[in-house]
């Protein structure tokens, strides 16, 4: 490394630290030392998010963790070309946004950024802005060290590639100065910097992609109590079913017969053992025991020969999954089984759901995963009876049977109402025509849903499978009947908690019940009056289902009826995890302390999940329970499940992070994303098992905690009151993340919100992947009107987006279009004076008057504009993973109030009612960070 | 007694001998019965004016019933894990609140005893 006494200003001195393996420098005047490097005086450091990129590197939309550093250091001339040293010698001389940690003061760049929307948003309207949804690697690599000049920068990736192990560099930024960009939410997570031969394979699929798996500390302290200080929860967040887009690399399969795991530990084997005796034997990496390696790992069983042991995939790929052999089965694989339960009374009938269900289903049997011929399935309609479809073989008649007695359940026929899809699907398909037309004149109000359960459950208990429930109204007959007990009086007061907890035991205990008899829940809400969607929810929490609500569900309404459509086709079509139980080990010294997300928690560390969809994400705390004196730790999914076309698999999820006893390394590894969505699941446990308003103050006394350990311990300021508001580089998004769930519809303080509303966005808090999260905490928002000539067309990565604004009111301009987005709804606002031109482009209306707010379904329309706005929406529609079909709404800027409030509530950087603005909630901050440490104000 | 019992149970829980829902559905049976041994015996204090008895049940009993009326008194499977570290508090404190009242009400008994046959 080249030594960073020659880049230091006067008066300060670099000292070789050995135990630490880097250098500490002293300040030679007053004898104060730190491990950053100090910047010279009045030196500013460009911030990586101010700066547009201005040399286009190869767009690379995801690296993996280590493929990325390689492809950094390899590719080290490159981001050295002559462009990028044009761009930041003009950076430094240009606008600047971002103090240098605490190093100096410099007020100048305060008061330049205090001034309201500064030069530093100039960039979002420069024409040749590159794109940064696809940032290319430049903006990438969030610890790189952007401070020090930039011939050293070569030196030092020299210098650390031949090093081997990184140390995690911190770097300082002043919450007060530098406002969020949404662009740095698109950064990968800190690099995960191994120590050097700690894998035994060189692939850069080793370690865990982050949608599967991702920590919230990239770096484990190796003690509690460092953990204790540095106040970051400590978490893991994973999806291991995650659904694979186009591009995606499949998960690879393993045939054989071998199942190699540890004996002690039952780890199974990863890329992070050791083979040891000329390569019998191998160590676990968790449990240090040594095992056998087995005869045949090194036979390829498919060709018959001597196969490479290096080339096997488990030894190569982060996330694999075994073919299971009896070993691990109960019983031989269950078909998969779908049950749908159709609430027919009369508003159910009258909204359309019953017509736009039937013929959902109808289009999508074909879909339904069904490869070996035994799926099965049966229909149920309830509304305060029972009707069974009896449908029997080799006729395509069928005949309904009502069961009026919902006390005590019995099902009619003992066969022919479960029938299999393939033999059956023509009778099956006469029959949902029928149900349409059947019920058409019901005028039965009421709902018997908890018989309708137990009669699809005893038709199923033997086999298990998935219960489709859709339901239009609040259930009132037979077992789990409820009351409406929805208080208008009660909401934004401490009892607004109790109407988000189950208002009966009969949901829990069934839903118990049926995690027993692996049966999962699907629940469909549609109505427009209370349902009560806090109890209901707990069915598909505790059996791994999922909750969908679309709340006033009017048919009639075309865009109701495709969004509806469209997530009920894609959820039958998904190909779901049977049976399925899921144990996350750890090194020794971790333990999975408490478990969020929907399963049940069958033992200390055993989840139940009878059908596991694709993209549900589960978040796990962990605790360090001993001293950790290994270089590294590895974290290890399995999840133990039969494949819905027949096959007892095992998917098994690894990912190594290394350990660290430096605090400035654990702040430097920490992950923003992953911390929120952690907070998200915490948040929402808090709301029940306390009230929302504890759950609001948890979260951000939690967050204060984590600005006052990093103001003590890092930054020179020590415990005394500071100017400025300190946070590592990395976790500069997370003040705005936070800001964003504090606001969030489900934890939101507010006397407004419905409570079945709130139920549901709880419910999806909880369940996300963070993918879909993060929007759903800091909206997208872009403006249309004025985007980049490119924006909209389709690029290297498809239809290129335009680049996101900050989501503040102030970037509303009075003739604009801007397009607001959560992933799950959209907003298209329109400015008061927005010319005609642009009005009949988009809409094909005359004028902004003749605009009507709501719901809209954008046409195509013969113009270069329309089209590219069609494909903006389209493109934001499917980006991501998940069924989720977001409604879009056509928002006026004078328009109806309700509709215009919620637009307005996604900008969450501004202030609205009593909740406040980003800068408010930031000097709120502030003032507790200095008032706890003593400092005063 | 069924204090011991419980106490052997959640370690068995916590080392994963037995399931959340046998355990719950094995403990919930005693819940009220439990409850109303405990109020039936506080009710015996009143009417017999066992002062200091009743006094030192009283609390208990406040404890108890303000758990029926938040609906809470059941174990819940699905939080047990969650809620584990507190119910095995509780039942240490009960068991310990019971074997004392057992040695007190012992002693009472014995000193009536001794004061009706001099």
């Amino acid at each position: 490394m080249a030594s960073p006494a020659q880049q230091l200003p006067p008066g300060w001195a670099a000292e070789w630290d050995a135990n630490n393996q880097r250098y500490l420098f002293i300040e030679t005047a007053t004898g104060h030392t730190q491990w950053e490097a100090p910047a010279p005086q009045g030196y500013v450091e460009n911030a990586p998010s101010d700066t547009p990129p201005a040399a286009q590197h190869p767009a690379k939309r995801r690296q993996y963790a280590a493929g990325q550093t390689q492809a950094y250091y390899g590719g080290g001339e490159s981001s050295l070309d002559p462009g990028y040293l044009a761009g930041t010698a003009a950076q430094q001389g240009g606008a600047q946004l971002f103090t240098p940690g605490l190093v100096g003061e410099n007020q100048f760049a305060t008061q330049q950024t205090q001034a309201g929307p500064g030069p530093g948003q100039a960039p979002y309207y420069a024409p040749a802005e590159p794109e940064y949804i696809n940032a290319p690697a430049y903006g990438q690599q969030p610890v790189a060290p952007y401070g020090q000049p930039v011939d050293n920068l070569a030196n030092q990736f020299g210098a650390m590639g031949i090093a081997g192990q990184k140390q995690f560099q911190l770097y300082t930024a002043n919450l007060l100065t530098s406002p969020p960009d949404p662009r740095e939410l698109q950064h990968p997570p800190p690099e995960i910097r191994l120590p050097p031969n700690s894998s035994v394979s060189p692939s850069p699929t080793a370690n865990a992609d982050p949608s599967y798996q991702r920590s919230t500390l990239n770096a484990i302290p190796t003690t509690s109590s460092l953990l204790a200080k540095a106040k970051v929860p400590l978490a893991l967040v994973l999806t291991p079913y995650r659904s694979l887009k186009e591009g995606d690399e499949s998960v690879p399969v393993i045939t054989d017969t071998v199942i190699a795991r540890c004996r002690r530990c039952r780890t199974y084997i990863n890329p992070y053992v050791q083979f040891i005796d000329g390569g019998n034997r191998w160590r676990c990496c968790m449990c240090n025991m040594t095992n056998e390696v087995p005869q045949l790992f090194d036979w390829d069983q498919a060709r018959n020969q001597p196969g490479d042991r290096w080339a096997r995939d488990e030894l190569n790929h982060s996330v694999v999954e075994y073919v299971a052999p009896t070993e691990y089965m109960v019983r031989p694989p269950q078909p998969a089984v779908y049950i749908f339960l159709i609430d027919v009374s009369n508003p159910a009938v009258q909204s359309g759901m019953v017509a736009t269900a039937t013929r959902t289903i109808k289009e999508n049997l074909e879909r339904i995963p069904d490869e070996d011929g035994r799926t099965k399935v049966a229909i149920v309609c309830f509304d305060v009876s029972l009707y069974f479809f009896s449908l029997p073989q080799g006729t395509t008649e069928s005949s309904m049977l009502v069961v009026s007695d919902i006390d005590d359940v019995f099902l009619p026929k003992p066969n022919d109402l479960l029938v299999n899809l393939a033999e059956a699907r023509e009778s099956l398909e006469i029959l949902l025509d029928k149900i349409g037309t059947m019920f058409q004149d019901n005028s039965i109000i009421g709902s018997a849903l908890g018989p309708a359960l137990q009669a699809g459950f005893k038709l199923m208990s033997p086999i298990g499978g998935k219960i489709v429930v859709l339901s239009s109204s609040l259930p009132s007959a037979g077992a789990g009947a409820l009351k409406n007990r929805e208080d208008p009086k009660a909401l934004g007061t401490s009892k607004e908690s109790g109407l988000l907890q189950a208002a009966v035991p009969f949901y829990k205990t069934f839903a118990i019940e049926c995690s027993r008899a692996q049966v999962s829940v699907d629940m469909f809400l549609f109505s427009g009056a209370y349902q009560d969607v806090a109890t209901l929810a707990c069915l598909p929490h505790y059996t791994s289902g999922q909750t969908y609500y679309y709340p006033a569900f009017n048919a009639g309404r075309a865009e109701d009826a495709i969004k509806f459509a469209h997530e009920f086709g894609v959820v039958l079509a998904m190909p779901i995890m049977l049976e399925a139980v899921m144990r996350v080990r750890a090194s020794r010294g971790l333990r999975m302390s408490s478990f969020h997300g929907n399963f049940f928690v069958r033992s200390t560390d055993l989840l139940a999940m009878p059908a596991v969809p694709q993209d549900q994400s589960y978040a796990i705390e962990i605790q360090i329970e001993e001293n950790i004196n290994t270089p590294f730790v590895v974290f290890q999914t399995a999840v133990l499940h039969t494949t819905c076309y027949g096959e007892r698999r095992i998917r098994v999820v690894t990912q190594a992070l290394p350990t660290t006893s430096n605090l400035s390394e654990v702040f430097a590894s920490a992950d923003q994303v992953a911390i929120a969505t952690f907070f998200a699941n915490k948040a929402v446990e808090r709301s029940l098992t306390h009230k929302l308003e504890d759950s609001r103050d948890f979260i951000q006394k939690s967050l204060v905690d984590i600005l006052l350990a990093y103001k003590t311990s890092m930054t020179s300021g020590g415990a005394g009151a500071s100017a400025q508001l300190a946070i590592s580089e990395n976790l500069k998004m997370l003040p705005v993340l936070v800001l964003g769930l504090l606001k969030n519809v489900g934890i939101r303080q507010s006397a407004q919100i419905p409570p079945d509303i709130r139920a549901y966005s709880q419910a999806l808090l909880t369940s996300l992947p963070s993918q879909l999260l993060i929007p759903y905490l800091y909206p997208n928002f872009y403006s249309l009107h004025n985007m980049p000539a490119e924006a909209g067309t389709i690029g290297e990565k498809g239809v290129i987006l335009p680049p996101p604004l900050p989501l503040t009111s102030e970037r509303l301009e009075r003739h604009g279009l801007y397009l607001i987005e959560d992933g799950q709804t959209m907003f298209l606002w329109v400015g008061r004076d927005a010319v005609p031109q642009l009005v009949m482009d988009v809409f094909d209306l005359p004028n902004y008057e003749s605009l009507r707010g709501g719901k809209i379904t954008l046409r195509l329309l013969g113009n270069p504009f329309s089209e590219r706005v069609t494909a903006i929406v389209q493109k934001i529609r499917e980006s991501r993973r998940g069924p989720y079909y977001p409604h879009l709404y056509l928002v006026k800027e004078d328009g109806e109030p309700p509709l215009r409030l919620w637009a307005l509530s996604a900008l969450v950087q501004d202030r609205a009612d009593v909740l406040p603005s980003y800068q408010q909630f930031i000097s709120t901050l502030k003032e507790k960070v200095n008032g706890a440490s003593g400092g005063g104000y | 007694m069924v204090y011991p019992r419980k106490v052997i149970m959640f370690s068995d829980l916590e080392s994963d001998y037995i399931n959340p829902i046998d355990l719950c559905n094995k403990l919930n049976q005693f819940v009220l019965p439990e409850y109303g041994a405990h109020a039936f015996l506080a009710l015996l204090f009143l009417l017999w004016g066992q002062w200091t008895a009743l006094l030192w049940n009283v609390p208990l009993l406040a404890y108890n019933a303000n758990k029926v009326i938040k609906n809470n008194h059941m174990y819940d499977a699905t939080e047990i894990f969650r809620t584990l570290s507190g119910h095995q508090k509780e039942t240490y404190f009960k068991l310990a609140f019971y074997l004392l009242s057992f040695f007190y009400y012992l002693y009472r008994m014995i000193v009536a005893l001794v004061a009706e046959n001099p």
